[in-house]
């Protein structure tokens, strides 16, 4: 069912000629709500939780800090712990001295300009580790010629609780690809990461087992150059419980309704906390309680059809002697014959073109060999 | 041959016989021959054929014989004082009347003469081609001179199929007074003893003039015939005086005729399109399946193909309606004075009648659009006995789509059939059947995975009784099945089949009787209702899905109806009736009980109740009154109202602004109760210039109660406690529709506005079931200003342009009001539902149809309709969406078709 708007879309556009076109809402009514979100884990690392005010429609949605909460989180024993905030509106707690412990109960309490919030207790469930991670190639588009097929990427994952005490799964990703400037530049090679922006949920009620085959994390196009050299996704897994599910649930029919034929009646998204000093205030977000488990898979495959996105880069030759006023603020070299007579360069305005650093970071992540170093 | 039953004025006959002047000699000795002796005796020596009805003769016997005499002579003496006429239609084709009798006209007739105030026959620019008008006696000829009124009662035929026409207008323009024939094509009018002329008019039909002497009551029976549609047709004048002469307000004929002569959408002509023109009656946008009427929901209409309910009216989504307009003769909306033999719905009935088939000869029908091919055969097995209609209609979109190159489309299917076969069989006078079948499916196979099947099955069978020609009844038992399976193989482990279906087999008595100045309407009807509200299976040998199934429903509804027109005055008739139905849900069932101090959850249940096989474990009845009231303001004008208390128990289960193809029924249970509306509506209705404009103006005020709203984010399918996520709602809407109409002529227009609002209000207690804070909101499909115009112009009898408009305000909607970001992902806070409005709909449609050519000995006769839908291109939208982009959440308008789209269609007759 949750692609079949989508897909009478796309009949609908070979019936007609449907289209879209942006337009600017004057609503007028611009709330401004307290957003809370963060998780509770039981790794070895510091939890986090952010507190944010919602922006109006239309203006970008950065984190909007709430700063100067004095946030709290209370387990079933009576341990309180206080979180610091290091960053704004970043609250966390100390990786020394703070850790979820599974089967433990979790409480978030917080007090802002002397109002209250706070969750109900919330149990820490065991998570399975991830059964397996794979990827499959979606062929595009056809072609006689192989070389202008195209070809995109489906990554899955596999999961299965054999005690079927995970019910709910929840995962988030992280993914790392590496990326060359096509040109021999200073900073060739860099690494871009990004984090999942879409809620993967899945229910394994309806199954006789808490098992998930072939569940789709990400469909890779070859619109990005993620498929270029090598691709990895650390993928998180998360146990939740049935409010949860319905609050992720919730959320994905919101930010997934891609504006098909059948509009869905708004849905409001309740979520745990709640004001205790003025209980019809809204409050945004779902504080989370779960164990974690973690698996990464690599993709290095040759992906044909993938885009060429520098061919824009070279705007100028310069013939003679390089002027050196501006070079790697203004224009970056791209190509340097320097040792020819007449000397010449090419340059380029864009420093995407000639340093991979204003994209992505010039450090390789450590775990970047890690497949390679298992093979060996 | 043993000719019985032919009581019908044959015009053609009539011309032609006007000049037979032959004159038999009987010889032999008649003395105490019964009549029918006497023909079988006559048939066999002269060159003669009767036509008559036994039943007119049976006690007449022949006097005594006094040498040879003329047949005239003899006829003459034996028919005097029995009411029975005879007639030489010429060349010895002696056809008998009963009550009135036929008399060819020798000269034109001198209507100063008449009794009638006099009256200008002119006044059409189309003056009759027949010549003289048909002139009849009515009754028995001594009593002429006597005062007093004379009741005038028959039935109209197509002359063609001998089908009976319903809603045929009968006017006397020199009384102003008139009625229209009911389902059975019989109509009965009160007039003065004396001359008056009588017209018949239908649309698609010849209109018919006949000039009446009234002596005494009697019986006068019609044929008309069917001008070539589309073409010809719209030289005719009809359906002028339908406005002035119905009780109810709210009712809209849409007639064949003109409908084919519509603009099409992508070539397919569609009912559903047509009533969407009527004032009063939105949609949520193009393409969605379902219409609302004045303020209802779509799941409030009773749309009835051969007498039964039909649970999706569409094909592919909403984008054609799923009954082939090939089967229509004509379809009526009733939108408010809904007759009390129907109920179940609250909003509207739209009573789709079907086409018998041709009762004479076989005839045929193809055609090719870019979405479907169709055909139509139709014919006799007996002449005029048993006859049958055949159409089918299919779709080749799968082959197209295996043509494209995108490989997720060519493997991708989507089709739709429907097929349905019409018997009727007449046979007797008084004894006629008909069985109706209806089929069609939708198949969609999205992506290799995922398919999607839906399955609508209708079959129906008649008797229709004729007591006498004042009684009739029409006993019918139908079955209408509805089947939506989802099928998903993507993942071999979780491949599943869902289905959910409804099915309702119901039995119906309707009884018609016209007692004096009454017209009484009364019968039952009973439905069994079975739903699956949802079944969920695995699909293959490795899913490891758990079956489930929410336990089926099952009721009866049974309800009892009366009602009765008729006339106090002569300017004042009154429709008082009622229908009292009942429903009873059935065991077995699981109920739950609720603490009825909180809302409906899993948290506030109090008791489960387990009932047993055929246990009646709740039931819910009620009247509901149906009044109306016409009165005469003048000669071409009336004013009316109408009060319509309606009931339905079963809902459309839907949280989506229109009907989405996954929206499945429900009947009313335990915890959901019946909704139930009521409507007040007045009328003003006139007619002018020359009969050939009708102005009219309704208003109407409507209250609904116990609609169900769900609570956001529900979902709906597979949910087994539906009751704890429906938000009870209540509607209210009101209304002005005015209608300007040329209905005849070589142009014809109408032009409506109506202004309406549709409202809803949440009345639960508890802070979930509230919407909006409790207070009136606009419901999805209101639309406040709604402007139609329609034109058609008959070039010449071979080529016609139509044109469509529509301009109505933009439904409302729900904009997000905040924004703010959980992790990465970018989610939408929505505030109040239905605070903002898309843009204006605006849309104009044009189609030219060209007919090959019209001789009337070619074997086919081609004809060519070229349709232009959204001419003007404009880019309506159909509804917002917002989306996540870049960090910033941006607003989009989605429209569904944003050009001109030109289709060509071609069809042959034969």
């Amino acid at each position: 069912m949750r692609s079949f708007n989508k897909n009478i879309l796309v009949l609908l556009l070979l019936l007609s000629t449907g289209c879209t076109t942006e337009f600017f809402p004057e609503t007028g009514d611009n709330r401004e709500q307290l957003v809370v979100e963060g998780i509770i884990t039981n790794q070895e690392m510091s939890n986090r939780i952010r507190l944010s005010r919602s922006v109006p429609v239309g203006s970008p949605v950065i984190q909007n800090p709430v700063t100067g909460a004095l946030v709290t989180i209370t387990d079933e024993r009576g341990e309180i712990t206080t979180l610091a905030e290091k960053v704004h509106g970043s609250y966390s707690t100390d990786s020394l001295t703070f850790r979820g412990r599974v089967g433990g109960k979790y409480s978030l309490k917080i007090l802002l300009e002397g109002v209250e919030y706070k969750t109900d207790f919330i149990e820490m469930k065991p998570v399975p580790q991830i059964g397996a991670l794979y990827y499959e190639k979606v062929v595009i588009a056809t072609s006689d010629n192989p070389a202008e097929a195209k070809e995109g990427c489906k990554i899955y994952l596999d999961s299965f609780d054999p005690s079927g005490e995970c019910r709910y799964f929840r995962w988030e990703y992280d993914e790392t690809w590496e990326y060359v400037i096509p040109y021999p530049v200073v900073n060739r090679v860099c690494w871009i990461s990004d984090r999942s922006g879409e809620v993967l949920v899945k229910n394994t009620e309806p199954y006789s087992q808490a098992m998930v085959t072939k569940f789709p994390l990400i469909y890779i196009n070859n619109k990005t150059d993620k498929l270029k050299v090598k691709y990895s996704m650390l993928v998180k897994q998360y146990s939740i419980n049935s409010s949860e599910y319905d609050f992720w649930e919730k959320i994905r029919k919101i930010s997934q309704n891609v504006g098909g034929l059948y509009d869905k009646t708004p849905v409001a998204v309740p979520g745990n906390i709640r004001c205790v000093t003025n209980p019809s205030e809204t409050v945004n977000g779902y504080f989370s309680v779960s164990s974690v488990a973690m698996k990464r898979i690599f993709v290095d495959e040759k992906f044909s059809g993938q885009p060429t996105f520098y061919s824009y880069c070279a705007t100028d030759t310069v013939y003679g002697s390089l002027p050196a006023e501006g070079l790697n603020t203004l224009y970056w070299v791209i190509e340097d014959y320097a040792n020819e007579v007449p000397s010449w360069w090419v340059t380029t305005e864009y420093r995407e073109c000639g340093d991979c650093t204003s994209e992505g970071t010039k450090v390789r992540p450590p775990f970047w060999d890690d497949d390679v170093r298992k093979k060996q | 041959m043993k000719s019985r039953a032919i009581f019908t004025i044959l015009i053609l006959l009539l011309s032609s016989a006007a000049r037979s002047q032959e004159k038999y000699l009987i010889d032999w000795d008649y003395k105490g021959m019964t009549f029918q002796d006497f023909v079988n005796r006559s048939e066999s020596e002269l060159h003669v054929k009767f036509f008559y009805s036994g039943e007119w003769t049976r006690d007449l016997i022949l006097g005594s014989y006094a040498g040879k005499r003329y047949m005239n002579e003899i006829l003459d003496t034996l028919f005097s004082g029995a009411s029975v006429y005879w007639y030489n239609a010429g060349p010895g084709n002696i056809m008998l009347t009963k009550d009135f009798a036929i008399k060819p006209l020798t000269e034109p007739r001198n209507i100063k003469k008449n009794y009638v105030p006099g009256m200008d026959l002119s006044t059409g620019s189309h003056p009759s081609a027949s010549g003289s008008n048909l002139v009849a006696d009515i009754g028995n000829r001594s009593d002429a001179g006597k005062p007093g009124t004379a009741t005038i009662s028959g039935y109209v035929f197509n002359q063609e199929t001998r089908e009976a026409l319903a809603g045929v207008t009968i006017y006397v323009p020199g009384l102003s007074t008139g009625t229209n024939t009911n389902a059975y094509g019989f109509y009965k009018l009160n007039l003065p003893k004396g001359s008056s002329t009588v017209h018949f008019s239908f649309v698609g039909m010849k209109e018919k003039t006949i000039d009446l002497n009234v002596f005494g009551s009697g019986e006068l029976n019609m044929e008309m015939k069917s001008v070539l549609v589309p073409l010809k047709e719209a030289i005719i004048r009809a359906g002028k005086d339908i406005t002035i002469q119905r009780l109810e307000t709210g009712i809209e004929k849409i007639n064949m005729a003109t409908f084919r002569l519509m603009p099409t959408s992508m070539g397919e002509s569609d009912i559903i399109k047509s009533v969407l023109l009527v004032p009063g009656v939105s949609s949520v946008g193009e393409g969605s399946a379902g219409f609302n009427v004045r303020g209802g929901s779509a799941d409030q209409n009773l749309i009835l193909l051969y007498g039964a309910p039909m649970y999706n009216s569409s094909h592919f989504f909403g984008f054609f309606s799923a009954v082939n307009s090939d089967i229509i003769k004509d379809a009526t909306l009733y939108k408010g004075g809904i007759p009390a033999r129907y109920g179940g719905r609250l909003s509207s009935v739209l009573d789709i009648v079907p086409r018998d088939g041709n009762r004479k000869e076989f005839s045929g029908n193809a055609g090719i659009s870019p979405v479907t091919t169709h055909f139509v055969l139709e014919g006799p097995i007996k002449k005029d006995t048993i006859y049958y209609l055949i159409t089918g209609r299919t779709t080749y979109s799968n082959w197209i789509l295996g043509l494209l190159d995108d490989p997720s489309l060519n493997k991708s299917r989507a089709a739709f059939h429907d097929l349905n076969v019409r018997v009727a069989y007449d046979m007797d006078r008084k004894n006629k059947f008909d069985f109706s079948a209806y089929y069609s499916d939708d198949s969609f196979k999205l992506n290799s995975d995922s398919t999607y099947k839906y399955l609508n099955n209708i079959v129906s069978m008649r008797w229709r009784h004729y007591f006498s020609s004042h009684f009739f009844s029409a006993i019918s038992v139908d079955n209408s099945y509805y089947r939506l399976t989802m099928l998903s193989n993507r993942v071999p482990q979780e491949a599943f089949e869902l289905k959910h279906r409804i099915n309702s087999t119901g039995a119906r008595a309707d009884f018609n009787w016209f007692p004096g100045r009454n017209e009484i309407n009364f019968g039952t009807d009973i439905t069994r209702y079975d739903v699956l509200p949802g079944n969920y299976m695995p699909a293959s040998d490795s899913s490891i899905v758990i079956p489930r199934t929410i336990e089926r429903q099952r009721a009866i509804e049974a309800a009892l109806y009366f009602e009765d027109k008729f006339k106090v005055t002569d300017n004042l008739s009154v429709v008082a009736g009622g229908r009292f139905a009942s429903f009873f849900a059935m065991g077995p069932q699981t109920v739950y009980e609720y603490n009825p101090g909180y809302s409906m959850s899993s948290a506030s249940v109090t008791d489960t109740l387990l009932f047993g096989r055929m246990s009646n474990y709740k039931s819910y009845s009620g009247p509901e009154l149906r009044l109306s009231a016409n009165l005469k303001l003048s000669r071409n004008s009336s004013l009316r109202i109408n009060y319509n208390h309606t009931r339905q128990y079963l809902h459309l289960l839907s949280n989506t602004a229109s009907i989405s193809p996954t929206d499945t029924w429900k009947l009313c249970d335990y915890n959901l109760r019946p909704q139930s509306g009521e409507q007040f509506s007045a009328g003003f209705y006139t007619i002018a210039n020359k009969n050939k404009i009708e102005l009219s103006a309704e208003v109407y005020f409507r209250k609904i109660r116990n609609m169900a709203d769900f609570k956001g984010g529900t979902e709906l399918l597979m949910n087994e406690y539906i009751e704890r996520d429906v938000v009870n709602v209540s509607g209210k809407s009101y209304g002005l529709e005015l209608l300007v109409k040329k209905p005849q002529g070589r142009t014809r227009w109408s032009i409506s506005y109506t202004f309406s609002r549709a409202l809803i209000r949440s009345t639960g207690t508890f802070a979930d079931d509230i919407i909006n804070g409790g207070t009136w909101f606009p419901a999805n499909f209101d639309r406040p200003h709604d402007f139609i115009g329609t034109f058609n112009y008959l070039h010449s009898r071979r080529v016609s342009v139509s044109a469509n408009y529509t301009f109505s305000s933009g439904r409302p909607v729900s904009y997000p009001v905040s924004s703010y970001k959980i992790g990465d992902i970018v989610v939408t806070g929505f505030s109040e539902r239905n605070q903002y409005r898309l843009p204006y709909y605006s849309r104009l449609d044009l189609s030219i149809i060209i007919r090959g050519d019209l001789k009337l000995k070619k074997i086919a006769h081609p004809n060519w309709i070229f349709s232009i839908y959204n001419v003007t291109g404009r880019d309506n939208v159909y509804s917002v969406f917002f989306k996540n982009v870049n960090n910033s959440v941006r607003s989009y308008y989605l429209s569904v078709f944003n050009m001109a789209i030109p289709t060509l269609s071609f069809n042959f007759d034969f």
